[in-house]
């Protein structure tokens, strides 16, 4: 993404002269714990997807028999379709709150230092922080988002413990977790804009509606891409918040692909049925972030 | 308010300001409530907590909440998940500047293709990796170790990114007069480049270090003994949620226990913030 982007601007010029056999020596620290433990896993991956293997004893060659059942299966279905309302609700709410925060944080209000610390706060915590507070926050009957909302004289809403609203409960916190990195990551974008264009826009008349529609949204096009498909990945890979919060219930109405393949692997003992889910949901992520590479391109 | 028209008429701001100001400041603090209302159950008599009345300032205070989580191992916990994120950042940033600082720097075939396969594995999801990794583990043995728990962390590819980029900008003055007094390359690298990279390394450092504090799926995977639990994954145990899984105790002693668990993220993000959001806006990377 915008990593990629980055590097590709800055690649350093061919290979002239001298050869740094040292060079090799320095790389070698990082890329051999990185091809061991970060790429191997994921080649064997591919092999024990077309196996039966439980923890103990040997793998059994079974062809396409796990991707089979995963297309057959009613919870593959159930979770795979749970995240596509996770990302309706999760992707747009950061990506809109984000924008509206780093907005209003960038305009140097008073004490706005210290609203972009409340903003980015959550975000460094972990998710079994987010994901305990909002389950004692969403409690049904004591929890404080039903107290203040019986004011509006909305009745006690089931937050997690109905298959009707788990997955807007779990989404409400992942809300609170993710919002910070889109917040900064368009707070970055902003400041990067020159101060002159929106003062020639003001000498021009533009109102702050026009400022923002023709001066800072085109600038802002890019990182809005960018903060949707790292929301939308993320989501996909939604995982800790529903452990912690519903362990995928009540009757699997939040659960995720991975919690699924966690129950899989952890409770059932299948590791090559659940790493034959997980290349379902790599191939998943892989066309997301190939599509807005090529979205990107397009515009451009 | 005087003093607010007079700062809001020395920033440029016209009347629309004074009807965003205050909704933003309030939104704001709004935000954090999450964590004033965890800090104040935590001190809250558990027959305080299961209440409709609703009490920002706990009426009677106590300290039996904490008392009772470190009934639990969480000093072991803690000690786990320090030795995990101490231990991976260390290596992590240490290999990541080695190799950064080559891929920049140095002159070598493969050195271009190495950077993009690096570049390229931030599309693989760890969850791809993580079944098959615990396989593994398994198989060797090392399920439950430290081995297990630091071992895969060090595989972080933004720390070779960060620390890439600032040796690209590097001036090689330095370097030129080091050799000139017949310095090798690793010398060149450990007493001249590294100790300049002051900045990077911390950016580096505080990023990653939260990264594996903070890190759930793979600690959780990968401890089956209670004593080799990290602390959120410890912590996470404590969820009174009826019907998913067993309430250990109620929300107050689960609040005390998060208030434990969040304390040096927060405590870190708040002396520190200025590394982690340029950290952040260097690349993005959360695992």
């Amino acid at each position: 993404m915008s990593v990629a982007a980055h590097s590709v601007e800055r690649a350093r010029p061919e290979i002239t002269g001298e050869i740094d056999k040292a060079g090799y020596v320095l790389v070698a620290f990082f890329a051999i714990p990185f091809f061991l433990f970060n790429i191997l896993p994921v080649l064997f991956g591919f092999y024990v997807a077309f196996t039966r293997w439980s923890i103990v004893g040997a793998p059994k060659w079974e062809g396409l028999n796990n991707f089979t059942r995963a297309f057959n299966d009613h919870w593959v279905a159930v979770a795979f379709k749970n995240i596509l309302f996770y990302g309706v609700i999760i992707v747009p709410s950061v990506t809109v709150l984000g924008l509206v925060f780093a907005l209003f944080v960038n305009k140097r209000y008073p004490l706005s230092g210290l609203a972009r610390t409340l903003f980015f706060a959550p975000t460094v915590v972990s998710a079994t922080v987010i994901g305990l507070v909002w389950v004692w926050l969403l409690d049904t009957q004591f929890g404080l988002v039903n107290h203040y909302l019986s004011f509006f004289g909305i009745d006690d809403v089931p937050w997690l413990t109905s298959t009707r609203w788990s997955l807007v409960g779990v989404s409400i916190a992942s809300i609170w977790w993710d919002l910070g990195l889109a917040f900064v990551l368009f707070l970055a974008a902003l400041q990067d804009i020159p101060g002159e264009i929106n003062d020639a826009a003001i000498v021009d008349g533009a109102n702050r509606w026009q400022r923002f529609r023709y001066v800072i949204l085109p600038h802002l096009r890019p990182v809005i891409s960018m903060v949707v498909t790292l929301q939308l990945i993320s989501t996909l890979r939604i995982f800790s918040q529903v452990y912690v919060m519903t362990n995928g219930g009540p009757a699997g109405s939040s659960s995720s692909p991975i919690h699924y393949i966690y129950s899989i692997a952890i409770v059932r003992n299948l590791f090559g049925y659940a790493s034959a889910i997980a290349i379902l949901l790599f191939a998943l992520i892989l066309a997301v972030t190939f599509a807005q590479r090529f979205l990107l391109k397009e515009r451009a | 308010m005087r003093w607010l028209e007079r700062e809001l008429e020395e920033r440029r701001l016209n009347r629309w300001d004074f009807v965003i100001w205050p909704i933003g400041i309030a939104v704001a603090v709004l935000w954090a409530l999450p964590f004033v209302w965890m800090v104040s159950t935590s001190f809250k008599f558990p027959a305080d907590v299961m209440t409709q009345d609703i009490e920002w300032l706990p009426s009677r205070v106590t300290l039996d909440n904490y008392i009772k989580v470190f009934e639990y191992p969480v000093i072991r916990w803690g000690i786990n998940s320090l030795i995990q994120a101490a231990a991976a950042t260390f290596l992590c940033v240490l290999f990541g500047a080695m190799a950064g600082y080559a891929l920049a720097r140095m002159n070598f075939p493969g050195r271009n293709l190495l950077f993009a396969v690096f570049l390229a594995s931030l599309m693989i999801p760890v969850e791809v990796s993580v079944i098959p990794l615990l396989l593994a583990f398994v198989k060797v043995g090392w399920a439950s170790s430290y081995q297990a728990l630091i071992l895969p962390a060090i595989g972080n590819v933004f720390s070779v990114y960060i620390f890439r980029q600032f040796f690209l900008n590097f001036p090689s003055e330095l370097e030129d007069a080091a050799k000139m007094d017949g310095a090798g390359p690793f010398n060149l690298f450990f007493r001249i480049a590294l100790p300049l990279a002051r900045a990077p390394a911390i950016a580096a450092s505080v990023i990653i270090f939260t990264l594996n504090w903070n890190s759930f799926l793979w600690p959780l995977l990968v401890t089956f003994d209670e004593s080799m639990k990290t602390l959120p994954v410890g912590v996470a145990a404590f969820t009174p949620v009826v019907g998913t899984r067993t309430q250990i105790e109620g929300y107050s002693v689960a609040m005390a226990a998060v208030t434990i668990l969040s304390i040096p993220s927060l405590m870190l993000f708040c002396f520190l913030q200025r590394y982690f959001i340029q950290g952040i806006s260097q690349g993005s990377i959360k695992q």
